[in-house]
């Protein structure tokens, strides 16, 4: 049986998950956003041993998903971002935590301004094999 | 002597047979010691009159999964509840703890944002056998 990983397990299962959202989907960190998009990225502290006993390795996985809209018309724009998330949310599949949605900003990218909100998510893993 | 520092990583717990160190965040096994007190003509005296033990694990809700913690417990309690359940609680250093405790039902439901956890409370029958290596 082939091992568990991090990257199948959890990341590319949300992103999976997160399909079905009208935006582009990255399961890592891209160099050029297309928007509107969403992008998953490791949170602060990334894993959270929780559980006690070295008989498995389980851990908590914290994750942020991150919302980019185009940022032209700001009462557009924050429409936009918020209708982006709650698509997101009801997206997130049986299993993952929610806990905040942090408060929109700006962030340029390029040549391009983007209005960015970060929704904090965490499951747990367990590894097998 | 050195200084030993043993975490809740290097426990084990084994509650009837089945490990369930993947769902227990917690498990703590203490004691209320009680201890009567005397004033007496010459003064205090003290009588240890009674133990009684208690193991607290709190642990991540598992209801529906394969071999779920939650469902185990919640059958025992339902079918056998004068039924001891044989517990075992291992250090890495060496320290084993080996009891027995009534079964308990598990509660249901949780935070909306957050894991379903569990604390449980149980009641120790006799007294815990300790080994130590």
């Amino acid at each position: 049986m082939t091992a568990s990983t991090v990257e199948v397990s959890v990341r590319q299962a949300i992103a999976t998950a997160l399909a079905s959202v009208s935006a582009n989907v990255y399961s890592y960190v891209p160099e050029t956003p297309i928007t509107p998009a969403v992008c998953l990225i490791p949170d602060s502290p990334y894993f959270e041993i929780t559980t006690i006993g070295r008989s498995t390795i389980d851990f908590k996985v914290n994750l942020v998903i991150t919302a980019m809209v185009s940022y032209s018309s700001n009462p557009a724009a924050l429409d936009n971002l918020e209708k982006l998330i709650v698509s997101i949310l009801a997206a997130i599949p049986a299993g993952y935590e929610l806990s905040t949605v942090e408060r929109p900003s700006v962030t340029q990218v390029g040549a391009s301004n983007l209005l960015v909100a970060d929704i904090r998510v965490s499951t747990y893993y367990t590894q097998t094999n | 002597m050195a200084t030993t520092v043993v975490t809740g990583r290097d426990l084990t717990l084994t509650i009837a047979s089945t490990n369930y160190d993947a769902q227990a965040t917690s498990a703590t096994l203490s004691n209320e010691h009680t201890i009567e007190t005397y004033q007496t003509l010459d003064g205090r005296a003290y009588k240890a009159i009674d133990d009684n033990w208690t193991f607290t694990v709190e642990l991540l809700s598992d209801w529906g999964a394969t071999s779920s913690l939650c469902e185990a417990m919640w059958a025992a309690a339902e079918s056998s509840p004068n039924s001891t359940l044989a517990v075992s609680l291992t250090a890495a250093t060496g320290a084993v703890f080996a009891f027995n405790v009534l079964p308990i039902f598990p509660s249901a439901g949780g935070t909306a944002p957050g894991a379903q956890t569990q604390t449980w409370t149980f009641q120790v029958v006799g007294t815990p056998t300790e080994t130590f290596s």
